[in-house]
């Protein structure tokens, strides 16, 4: 038997184990998964370029998912979850101050009597940030609760990571 | 040539090993896929003859997933220990508008089933951090104002989570469930619906309908 023979013999082997090791992958990355449970996403920016040791402002855009509200950042009743952005401690970034959008009032269809303040759709924060001199990978957070028309979902908090440079 | 027969014929061999493990390794984790999800009790929103959401809930005709859970007393109350009467498990929430609604609902209706042996067990799944004492404390003070407030009559009890999983992995509250005077659950609603739709399930859960 040449040489020859027994590299293509072992390429065969080789390229047919590659071809099995595919078929290993987690089972539940080809099954049919439940929609993201994440009502809230964060749009932009990714990256901002602000002047260092002074306080500037940046509008952070998030977007919800169709069907769903989430309480505004002052919601008309005591017990609600308010929508709150933050900045982790430490990050080379201060959070000077936030301005929330105004939220729309929104009634539920079978009690019209309870009227709630949400923000649906789009909606922009004006952050106010101050970094140190350099490059910040920030994960900040948006904390929120989302409910549709009848039902509501548990609080949850996702992650907005932003490369704020300090310049 | 004999060699190199034997060689190719090992060659081959190690192949169809390779084959064969590839094949037996996918079957048996499509067949532990498959008992998994049978596993997980997760349902549906469907619409009934009358038009009202129900819940499809895969708990629909089985014996309600038994539970021990505090009030915010401390006192522990099993499922068991309401057996032999109609019962509606309320998952809810403090931050749940939809339950603020559907509150007084139930305790109207509760008052006027209770003579029927009719009991409503409200299980909140507000966080509870039980390693935290002060926080814990904190979270039991929030959940008492809300009943409070709401005049809630009957049991609320509290770490609803730790059973949300047995009852299909609540995601949206509110979530009931009712139960026959024998512990099975014969109908169920997720969200909001409407006073008629709680109080028919109710008269189903006491044997006065089908």
């Amino acid at each position: 038997m040449n040489v020859s023979k027994i590299i293509i013999a072992i390429a065969a082997a080789l390229a047919l184990t590659y071809a099995l090791a595919q078929g290993q992958r987690p089972l539940f990355d080809d099954a049919p998964r439940t929609p993201s449970k994440a009502a809230v996403v964060f749009l932009h920016p990714e990256q901002i370029t602000i002047p260092a040791g002074k306080p500037t402002t940046i509008a952070l855009h998030f977007r919800i998912a169709p069907g769903l509200h989430i309480n505004s950042h002052t919601p008309n009743q005591e017990e609600l979850i308010p929508t709150t952005f933050k900045l982790p401690p430490g990050s080379g970034v201060h959070l000077d101050g936030v301005v929330y959008p105004p939220g729309t009032d929104f009634t539920l269809s079978l009690d019209p009597s309870t009227k709630l303040n949400v923000y649906t759709g789009e909606f922009v924060l004006q952050a106010r940030f101050m970094a140190t001199p350099g490059d910040h990978l920030v994960e900040a957070t948006l904390r929120y609760q989302a409910c549709d028309n009848t039902a509501c979902m548990p609080p949850k908090t996702i992650t907005a990571a932003i490369d704020i440079v300090g310049k | 040539m004999k060699r190199n027969t034997l060689v190719i014929t090992a060659v081959l061999f190690i192949l169809a090993a390779f084959a064969w493990s590839g094949w037996a390794n996918w079957e048996f984790r499509t067949q532990a896929a498959e008992r998994l999800r049978a596993s997980a009790p997760q349902g549906e929103l469907v619409v009934d003859a009358a038009g009202t959401a129900q819940y499809n809930s895969p708990l629909l005709g089985k014996p309600a997933p038994p539970f021990t859970l505090e009030d915010l007393s401390g006192k522990k109350h099993s499922l068991s220990d309401y057996k032999g009467r109609a019962l509606a498990i309320n998952f809810w929430a403090t931050w749940c508008a939809p339950c603020k609604i559907e509150t007084p609902w139930l305790i109207d209706l509760r008052s006027r089933y209770a003579p029927q042996g009719f009991e409503v067990l409200a299980i909140s799944a507000d966080d509870i951090d039980r390693k935290d004492p002060r926080k814990f404390s904190d979270e039991k003070q929030e959940i008492a104002r809300f009943v409070q407030k709401m005049q809630m009559p009957y049991p609320v009890l509290i770490d609803g989570d730790s059973v949300a999983d047995s009852y299909g992995d609540l995601d949206a509250l509110p979530t009931t469930f009712f139960l026959d005077r024998n512990g099975v659950v014969v109908a169920a609603q997720m969200g909001l619906t409407t006073k008629d739709a709680l109080e028919k399930n109710i008269r189903k859960a006491l044997g006065m309908i089908k």
